[in-house]
């Protein structure tokens, strides 16, 4: 019977595959380095749909990630990756080993073929380089989880119990709640990067979710659908207590679950948002601005996009036309807006060291309005010349890390966010988010909102469903005019990028804003 | 890759095994096998790059086992898995899993029973598709440069607009990868004991050029049976596309008629109208064709088939992931919603919903065959068969037909001044699928149409759509009869859109005026 997989594997194999990956790169030919990603994780999971139990499962994930960088002309990177099952626990170094092999095959075939076109594709050969990666400090470290309650001394029927408690309560809660779906998953994970230049990161970390989606229909067949997530790098009290910490505050599954409820019945009973002709007032919620700052900041923020890698797939940014044509220490915002990522700030986006060993920071991306810096890789920091700031993720350890947000979010004000609204005599209050659409390089967005108030004379007046903003989005952040000192973080689960798509689990925010944009309902 | 005579004999194993246990009433087993490759390419004349990005690969195989047990309220399902073990020791561990998660769901009737209908489809895949090495994998990206690069080279367009010959300092881009899809499967099961399987293969090319100091951007792709087939194409056409759209004009806010090009059509397939084309959408009250089967949801210039079997093209498949035959499924018949995808899981559960007729508007036992479960796949976000997956409803290849279908040339004279949209990016239902309302910027490959000719590229992503998805469909005027196979998301599902789709009216807002001083 082949070996259970759990967590502390990792112990058993830390050493020899630190020495596989020392000596496979002092021995290989023309190798100049690689790095080593195994991960392993343990949890459970559950789904009901109105009351009733769908689905639950506890499970193991094992699996590694290999890059190579080789080549005697003009090195290039190979990579490969594969999950893993019990059945390799064995012998795991001789997997890995194969692995490695083919990496370094792909990486040899790739410099060979670049080298090659140096000169056949005349001048425009002369942009085919290296492939370097900025230096960092080499670190070793063990990181543990940090929980209340760990997810693996929860028994796989109490998770089933919870989501189907929490669904029947939704489903009780009015009539016009036609359709809800639960789900809870909690999980304790550990990850190990080694490389040839001898970092040695070790990290566990738990993560907890819970999600819920509803459909009310209204007495005039008006249909709601919203969904919402609870999220966090805790353990299973997130989804029976909930949490209160300073940035990030959110109530049991249950609670939750039943807030969303009560949102969508009451919007079966809204008329659809109006839409404006021109710029109008609008106050965004910290909730909505969570999906804002995600799109308009974060993803044009990302180095990869901005150096064109992204270009066929999540597009470029606005931000960056040229390393001599960009927006670099130019006005972007107001000077209220501030912005930038932290992987320090806690929640689903937090992490200590990014998948190539590189110590975080805060990278502010804009301060007092003017643009500073994107979140970068080594590659890419080598290729515009900055120091690496550590946002290289990968959702598996399979998978070929990308440039992700960790937490990215609008930097707090100094605004009462009930003051932001007394003081405005027309205009919307614009609450929770729902679903966005962005242009290629992020200079134009849609994003509509679970809920938009009116604003009259300072109060908030009728409710309106099916409504949010669009805006350019440099004369949106140039326009706003109010800043609230409300920063909240909240969890997106499913952040989507990359070949294979990578969907991210992140963390946003942003405290009240205050800006002009178009308010934008339903299509005649 | 695990062959498929192993994958075959672990699960005839299992089911052998599965058969001794007494607490077991019913069971299927899917074993799957699957490699993916990509070669990832950036290519930027401006900025220090590699060409060839990333040559990568991820491979899997492993087996599930999908329980039926006796439990105290009645039956109880559990699904297990194990990765990279196919042998006995993995069938049990997948079933310890499966057991430890088994619940009691009220809904479920059975695991998949024959539905009467006979597989068509079998040895239908290119077996060199499967022997590809990581040099030619590496090569074959090379290879999709090398046809774009040439392009620019040849280019007088371009030569004409860099002073000295400097083509490099034009802000030439080069992205998207080539991709290789292999997969095998077995699947067998108490109600459909002959182990059956399946295996299929494709490669994929998909590329985005630009000249990026004329904000000009083209697409190109090409999708593939054989790998004698791969060629440059995709390259030199993305890069052809992206000179040819040099010069692009802005248009101001307003309704236009379009004629949408294949991949307009399929990001409109892909995130609206599959996604409400299916059993469990109906059963979930999501669909925004609620209520709507047998009626017109569409002009009746349009038909769409989802045809799983047919030899040829890149979407079929010889079984379902339920070991169910693929088939043809008629999803709109001149305007008339007339079927629906589904898994069998969702087959019988809006069989048996007592508002069942509401939801679809007809009583659904009357188009039980429309409704059949030929589509139930285990597609994994990253492409293949996942044996850790459970079967849901996905299209295969969706067809797009019209009874008076026509050429382009003759759509395109149609239009005293409208906009021939190319590509479309971020697509999304955005008041929810039911409301239909829609949202999507126009990105590249589109073009000003005055007095029946194309005049002139439209600059890229200065357009934003807001329309709705019933506008979109009432108002079709024609189409072509030639398509072109077009990916939707997730990878393993194909439309072949019509090369041309005239709508009569779709409303624009101009954006991102700030972008004309930006730089």
């Amino acid at each position: 019977m082949a070996q259970k997989v759990d967590i502390a594997l990792v112990d058993k194999v830390k050493d020899e595959l630190a020495n596989l990956i020392s000596a496979s790169r002092d021995s290989l030919e023309g190798c100049h380095y690689i790095d080593l990603r195994l991960g392993v994780g343990e949890g459970q999971g559950a789904m009901a749909q109105d009351g009733m139990s769908k689905f639950s499962l506890r499970d193991y994930r094992f699996s590694y990630g290999i890059r190579v960088i080789a080549g005697n002309g003009t090195p290039a990177a190979g990579y490969f990756g594969q999950p893993l099952g019990s059945a390799d626990v064995d012998n795991l170094a001789g997997v890995i080993k194969e692995g490695l092999g083919k990496a370094y095959e792909r990486a040899v075939a790739n410099s060979r073929a670049k080298s090659d076109r140096l000169d056949l594709w005349k001048t425009l050969g002369g942009s085919l380089q290296s492939t370097e990666l900025a230096p960092v400090k080499v670190c070793r470290d063990t990181i543990p989880a940090v929980y209340a309650v760990n997810p693996l001394d929860i028994r796989l029927d109490e998770v089933g119990k919870l989501t189907q408690e929490v669904s029947k309560a939704v489903g009780a809660y009015d009539p016009r709640v036609k359709v809800n779906q639960v789900m809870a998953q909690t999980s304790l994970n550990r990850e190990l990067l080694i490389s040839s230049d001898g970092a040695n990161i070790d990290r566990t970390y738990a993560l907890t979710q819970g999600l819920c989606v509803v459909v009310a229909i209204g007495e005039g067949g008006v249909q709601q659908t919203h969904y919402d997530c609870v999220g966090h790098q805790r353990g299973w009290e997130l989804l029976t207590d909930g949490i209160e910490e300073d940035m990030i505050r959110s109530k049991s599954l249950m609670g939750f679950a039943l807030d969303l409820a009560a949102d969508n019945v009451s919007l079966t009973d809204c008329k659809p948002c109006p839409s404006s002709d021109k710029d109008v007032v609008v106050i965004t919620d910290p909730h909505y601005n969570t999906l804002l700052v995600h799109e308009i900041i974060g993803h044009p923020t990302e180095l990869d996009r901005a150096l064109k890698l992204e270009t066929a797939y999540a597009g470029r940014s606005w931000l960056l036309r040229s390393l001599k044509e960009n927006m670099l220490g130019k006005e972007i915002a107001s000077p209220l807006v501030s912005a930038y990522s932290d992987p320090m700030l806690p929640g689903f986006g937090h992490y200590e060291y990014d998948d190539e060993g590189t110590p975080v920071e805060r990278t502010v991306h804009i301060d007092k309005g003017v643009f500073r810096g994107f979140m970068n890789s080594r590659q890419t920091a080598a290729t515009l010349g900055v120091k690496p700031n550590g946002h290289y993720k990968a959702i598996d350890s399979s998978l070929v890390p990308l440039i992700r947000m960790s937490t990215t979010v609008f930097g707090a004000g100094k605004d009462d966010p009930q003051q932001m609204i007394k003081d405005v005599e027309n205009g919307y209050y614009v609450v929770g988010h729902r679903i966005p659409s962005i242009s290629e390089s992020r200079e134009n967005f849609r994003i509509t909102s679970r809920k938009v108030y009116e604003i009259k004379n300072g109060e908030l007046g009728e409710m309106f469903r099916d409504g949010g903003i669009m805006a350019n989005t440099k004369d949106y952040l140039m326009s706003i005019d109010a800043v609230g000192n409300d920063l909240r973080i909240y969890p997106v689960f499913n952040c989507g990028k990359g070949q294979p798509m990578q969907a991210k689990k992140l963390g946003n925010g942003g405290p009240t804003l205050r800006g002009y944009a178009r308010l934008v309902g339903g299509a005649k | 890759m695990r062959e498929l005579s192993e994958l075959k004999q672990s699960v005839e194993k299992a089911l052998a095994f599965l058969k001794t246990q007494p607490e077991i009433k019913s069971a299927q087993v899917f074993a799957s096998a699957n490699n993916r490759l990509w070669t990832r390419l950036n290519y930027t004349s401006h900025i220090p790059c590699n060409g060839v990005e990333e040559a990568k690969s991820t491979d899997d195989y492993g087996i599930g086992v999908q329980i039926v047990l006796n439990g105290a309220n009645g039956n109880m399902i559990g699904f297990g898995s194990e990765e990279r073990d196919l042998s006995l020791d993995g069938v049990k561990m997948a079933l310890d899993k499966a057991k430890q998660g088994a619940i009691t769901d009220p809904e479920f009737r059975s695991l998949p029973q024959p539905t009467g209908e006979k597989r068509t489809l079998s040895d239908y895949h290119d077996p060199s598709v499967m022997d590809i090495t990581d040099r030619a994998l590496v090569e074959g990206g090379w290879k999709i440069l090398d046809g774009a690069i040439s392009s620019f080279l040849e280019s007088q367009k371009l030569r004409d607009m860099a002073p000295g010959g400097a083509l490099h300092d034009l802000g030439l881009i080069v992205g998207g990868d080539l991709s290789i899809r292999q997969e095998r499967m077995a699947v067998g099961s108490y109600d459909i004991p002959e182990v059956q399987s399946d295996e299929a293969a494709a490669i994929l090319a998909n590329v985005t050029s630009m000249v990026e100091k004329g904000d000009a951007k083209g697409s190109g792709y090409s999708i593939h049976l054989k790998l004698s087939d791969l060629d440059d194409e995709a390259g030199s056409e993305a890069a052809a596309n992206a000179i040819g759209s040099l010069d692009g004009v802005r248009l101001p806010s307003g309704d236009y008629p379009v004629i949408l090009g294949p991949q307009p059509v399929g990001e409109l397939l892909s995130n609206l109208i599959i996604r409400s084309c299916t059993t469990g959408a109906f059963y979930s009250q999501q669909s925004c064709f609620m209520g709507k089967m047998g009626q017109k949801v569409a002009s009746e210039k349009l038909n769409i088939v989802d045809r799983g079997n047919a030899r040829g093209l890149i979407g079929s498949r010889g079984i379902t992931c339920e070991g169910l035959p693929t088939g043809e499924t008629t999803l709109i018949k001149d305007g008339v919603l007339s079927g629906l995808l589904s898994d069998w899981y969702e087959y019988q559960r809006i069989l048996n919903d007592p508002k069942g007729g509401e939801k679809l508007g007809v009583n659904p036992g009357d188009v039980r065959q429309a409704l059949l479960p030929r589509t139930g796949f285990r597609f994994g976000i990253e492409g293949g068969r996942n044996f850790g997956g459970r079967p849901s409803a996905s299209a295969t290849n969706v067809v797009f037909e019209s009874p008076s279908a026509s050429d382009f040339g003759s759509l395109v004279r149609q239009v005293k001044k409208g906009i021939l949209v190319g590509r479309l990016w971020y697509t999304y239902p955005i008041h929810g699928l039911r409301a239909g309302d829609f949202t999507s910027t126009l990105t590249a490959d589109s073009y000003l149409i005055e007095d029946g000719e194309v005049k002139a590229p439209i600059k890229v992503n200065t357009l934003r759509i807001n329309d709705n998805i019933a506008n979109i469909l009432m108002g079709i005027r024609g189409m072509t009869a030639e398509t072109r196979p077009t990916i939707l998301w997730p990878g393993s599902q194909i439309a072949y859109a019509p090369v041309g789709m005239m709508v009569d009216k779709v409303h624009f807002e101009a954006i991102a005026e700030f972008m004309d001083s930006a730089y």
